[in-house]
């Protein structure tokens, strides 16, 4: 929010410091300064106002009573005495307030003579941003950046009626505001209105027909405090957001409306002559009630971690103009009425704590139980998962957790979750797979690199039977790989992480991936994963080149089965003895069922089955393949004889012409 | 003693006399073209029982020249020729490691040293969690402070918040999730994934990664913060670098900070990656406020704690001094093969 430094220097008898040390000043504590900028005579200074303190900062009083707090200087409040010499207020006009009001403050001049503001005046509202128009708006808007209390002006002679009425809007009613815009209200919008019709949208925006002329002789002037939820609805409802409506969200006290009135009447009368009415209407209900929050030194020392003395904390506490009480170390404290912000012990030791300034806080290494850390293993195993990659590698990548309109239609419309007006219409879903952000990597990468390898690690979203999960998995994406070397890839990668081995099964679910040379992983029982080449509708959907291979494993179910260590097997210290096994068998006959009876046959000596070669062709009849197998026999305690394996080889052989269409070479 | 064996003497003799390894390698050579296949061409005349006989002495005695004849070579190899070193060999293949990965488990590292375990929060959140729970007033603009990205969903409106969906905007929703289910002392740390609804730029991104921080106890203060906080600093810089703590305002602290490191770049001078500041805003933090202890069903009467956000993605952006954001979300393999 932008600060004018001459209104500042107005609260003070003494010469401010420069604007850029008070920007220094106010950033170690108080507030961040963003800039500061000269504009004629004067600085705008704009200054980061805490959310919390938009209640007594979103003004220039308040601005200077932090500058007063933090540097020691004294700042006096501007003037409010008001000379009533015109007739009783009372007399001209009655207030009603029917909802979302908390108090409602009117006065009243005539005899006014509208014309242009001083030139001070009309100064430091161009600092702070605001186009100076007549001595009567500029007044009220100039006692709002100086109070924090947004004001209204009415020209009297323009209502109708005897009644201002503060009242939720009527079905469909209709205004039409100050910049000559014209709005039809809902009925959760409030307006003030007239006995006739709405005159204004309260809080927000003034309407068009009582506006302040050059003509107007007779003057309202509006301070009220009004609901803070119900000014954000009608604000974010009318997509009007005003100087006014600001500070109402955010919520400014009450006390403010009479001072603000006064100091206001007090201007225009400065500046334009009249009288002021005598006396101000004021609906003002329910007071707001004191709170006094109680703490002590422990508290501060506990908190900090500093020890202050009491006399210390008593006096930043005052500078803060806190009233405070203090019976041995316990404070009784009541903030200031400007002090929104004040609640619980805590608010009170952050204004001890930053008004001491954190800087003269020692640091303490903490000391205390350290509960040893339960398992976390997602997290490490996961880096060690990304390890196992690397070597193979697989370059690591970060995608968007979204997906566009174009990716989203390979997938089920009914498991995207969509989002709700995204900044942009790439992330207008989430990802439900890492696949479409591997395959854009892919892509994009293509015109700079021939071999390209990349993996991922993250979240995924979908939405099952109305409720939406989420998962962690990885992604891999190979332009170097087909369905066999991927495979021996992800077979190395599983063993490694888990001491187990994969199975496969056929795939055909997967919209990525080549329906025949593609399969879905298996752990046990579980499906971890789905590997293959890279499927000819994303190639063309996704303008990838063809001859890619991609896997994704769902990262928590194969984290599950991660171990750390295992039982070593001995190595064998006796000869091994190696036969080959040729096997003739038709072409729609899987590796792995030949493999499953050799293995069975050999029993426990034979350490290892390697598939050296598979042949069709010449010399075959048409119909049949050949596995070419090398079988490796070694004993754990003694040498095995030629004899006892070719026992073996037999048994073997035997129960693989078991199979009707099998034969075994020889 | 047979012709084999006779020949070999001499073959044995004649080599013993030759130092150079060349002139071996060549006497070798004759042995092989001239001697030996003389007696093979010789076999022929032989009954089949001596040929088998002489043929199997013969081989053994071309498989010994051979040998002799390799080593030769060797030998002569290393003492001719030179080989340039500067020549590249076959490049081996190693992927790497993304940066923010990278930075994550430098943290991770730094703070388990101080006993801070690493835990993990879903990405997609509710409401009650990301706001209602860290003391977000409702309806107010505080809720704004950060361009929430919410998932579409039918009537959310009238939803209680435990339904209203939106994706993260903080690491903070795990604060609560973790204390709700145990009981203190905590300290724990959470990387992750974090969103925010703005167009993006080169300092902006609609995803992004935070580093949340907590610890809870007895008598957890400002001071200990700070004391664990500048270690962190100092180690993960690698530099003797300072931190200040100025106000600020999170709902679900009180009191709040903002953090500045002190630039290691230029030791405070001011330079361009602190914009000529000397120092660096990298994070956000405070006392944890009561009202999220409660939240989590811990008492805030007997425990408080500190707790932090850190922006990994800055940090990593001024590490390597990578000047668009978008980078590490670009999956482009001339920036990631750096690391």
């Amino acid at each position: 929010m932008k600060f004018s430094y001459d209104f500042l220097q107005s609260f003070f008898r003494k010469k401010l410091p420069s604007p850029e040390e008070l920007a220094k000043a106010l950033m170690m504590h108080s507030f961040e300064v963003e800039g500061v900028e000269k504009v004629g005579s004067d600085f705008s200074i704009d200054i980061d106002v805490l959310p919390n303190r938009a209640g007594d900062c979103f003004s220039h009083i308040g601005i200077a009573r932090e500058i007063a707090a933090v540097t020691g200087m004294e700042y006096k409040m501007p003037g409010t005495d008001v000379i009533e010499k015109g007739p009783e207020i009372s007399k001209q006009i009655s207030v009603e307030v029917r909802n979302a009001c908390s108090r409602y403050t009117l006065r009243g001049i005539e005899g006014v003579k509208v014309k242009s503001s001083p030139p001070y005046l009309q100064r430091r509202l161009k600092s702070c941003g605001i186009k100076p128009i007549n001595n009567v708006v500029d007044v009220a808007n100039y006692v709002m950046l100086e109070t924090g209390q947004p004001l209204h002006a009415f020209d009297a002679d323009k209502l109708e009626g005897g009644k201002i009425v503060v009242r939720y809007a009527k079905k469909r009613e209709k205004i039409v505001t100050l910049d000559e815009k014209r709005y039809e209200l809902q009925e959760s919008t409030l307006v003030i209105s007239d006995e006739l019709s709405a005159i204004g949208i309260a809080g927000i925006k003034g309407g068009i027909v009582p506006e302040v002329d050059k003509k107007t002789e007779r003057v309202y002037l509006e301070a009220a405090n009004f609901s803070p939820k119900v000014i954000r609805k009608g604000s974010q409802e009318l997509k009007i957001r005003t100087d006014a409506s600001l500070r109402f969200e955010y919520g400014i006290p009450a006390e403010l409306t009479l001072m603000a009135l006064d100091r206001a009447a007090v201007l225009i009368a400065q500046t334009g002559g009249g009288k002021v009415m005598k006396g101000a209407i004021d609906h003002y209900p329910k007071k707001r009630e004191e709170k006094e929050v109680i703490f002590s030194a422990e508290d501060v020392r506990k908190i900090l971690g500093v020890e202050i003395s009491l006399k210390e904390v008593e006096k930043i506490l005052r500078k803060l103009e806190f009233k405070v009480k203090r019976n041995k170390s316990f404070f009784y404290v009541v903030s200031p009425y400007f002090r929104t912000d004040i609640d619980i012990k805590e608010d009170i030791i952050e204004e001890v704590g930053r008004m001491y300034g954190y800087e003269n806080i020692e640091p303490e290494v903490p000391v205390g139980e350290i509960i040893p850390a339960e398992k976390s293993s997602f997290l490490s195993s996961k880096d060690v998962c990304k390890k196992i990659w690397n070597g193979l590698g697989f370059d690591e990548t970060y995608n968007y957790s979204f997906i566009n309109q174009e990716s989203a239609e390979l997938f089920n419309r009914k498991i995207l979750i969509e989002m709700e007006k995204p900044a942009s219409l790439e992330f207008k879903y989430l990802r439900p797979s890492l696949v479409p952000g591997l395959c854009r990597n892919l892509k994009e990468n293509e015109k700079n690199f021939e071999k390209i390898k990349m993996f991922e690690t993250g979240k995924i979203f979908t939405k099952k039977e109305g409720s939406t999960q989420e998962g962690e998995m990885l992604g891999a994406i190979s332009s170097v790989d087909d369905f066999y070397s991927l495979k021996e890839k992800i077979n190395l990668f599983i063993r490694k992480f888990t001491y187990l081995s994969p199975s496969y099964e056929e795939n055909g679910e997967n919209v990525f991936m080549d329906k025949r040379r593609s399969a879905k992983i298996f752990l046990g029982k579980e499906k971890i994963g789905s590997f293959g080449e890279v499927s000819r509708t994303v190639t063309k959907e996704m303008k990838v080149k063809s001859g890619a291979a991609v896997a994704e494993i769902d990262l928590e179910k194969l984290i599950g089965f991660y171990k750390e260590t295992k039982e070593y097997e001995p190595i064998l210290r006796f000869p091994a003895l190696v036969r080959d096994i040729a096997v003739l068998v038709p072409k729609k006959t899987r590796c792995l069922d030949v493999l499953e009876k050799i293995t069975k046959e050999g029993g426990k000596n034979l350490r290892e089955i390697k598939l050296f070669d598979v042949y069709e062709g010449k010399e075959i009849p048409m119909e049949m393949k050949n596995f070419a197998f090398r079988l490796f026999f070694q004993s754990g305690s003694k040498t095995l004889s030629s004899e006892e394996v070719n026992k073996l080889q037999k048994k073997i052989t035997k129960s693989l012409e078991e199979v009707k269409e099998w034969k075994v070479r020889k | 003693m047979t012709d084999i064996a006779r020949l070999k003497d001499k073959f044995l003799k004649e080599l013993k006399k030759e130092k150079s390894p060349e002139k071996r390698r060549k006497i070798c050579k004759k042995y092989i073209e001239e001697e030996l296949s003389s007696v093979f061409c010789s076999l022929k005349d032989l009954s089949s029982k001596e040929r088998a006989k002489v043929g199997e002495k013969a081989n053994e005695f071309r498989k010994f020249v051979l040998e002799q004849m390799s080593s030769a070579k060797g030998e002569a190899k290393e003492e001719k020729e030179w080989i340039d070193i500067t020549l590249p060999g076959e490049e081996p293949e190693l992927g790497s490691s993304h940066p923010l990965t990278k930075l994550q488990l430098r943290c991770k590292d730094i703070f388990l040293r101080m006993g801070f375990i690493s835990v993990e929060g879903p990405e997609l959140e509710n409401e009650w969690y990301n706001f209602d729970a860290l003391n977000f007033a409702k309806d107010h603009p505080v809720r704004e402070m950060q361009d929430t990205l919410f998932v579409k969903q039918e009537k959310r409106s009238a939803l209680p918040s435990e339904k209203k969906l939106l994706m993260r905007t903080h690491t903070s929703p795990v604060q609560v999730r973790y204390m709700e289910k145990r009981r203190p002392p905590f300290r724990i740390i959470v990387p992750g994934r974090v969103f925010r609804n703005e167009a993006t730029d080169s300092s902006h991104e609609i995803n992004f990664y935070q580093l949340e921080g907590l610890m809870v106890g007895e008598g957890v203060s400002v001071a200990n913060f700070k004391a664990v906080i500048s270690f962190f600093f100092r180690e993960l810089f690698k530099s003797d670098v300072d931190i200040r703590l100025r106000p600020s305002f999170f709902p679900f602290t009180e009191p709040s900070f903002e953090v500045d490191v002190s630039c290691s770049l230029c030791g405070k001078k001011g330079c361009s990656v602190c914009g000529k500041t000397g120092w660096l805003e990298v994070m956000g933090a405070g006392m944890v406020h009561p009202n999220v202890l409660e939240s989590a069903k811990v008492d805030p009467e007997k425990f408080n704690g500190f707790a932090f956000g850190l922006g990994l993605d800055r940090i990593a952006i001024i590490e390597h001094k990578v000047s668009d954001i978008r980078l590490f979300y670009s999956g482009d393999l001339r920036f990631l093969k750096q690391f």
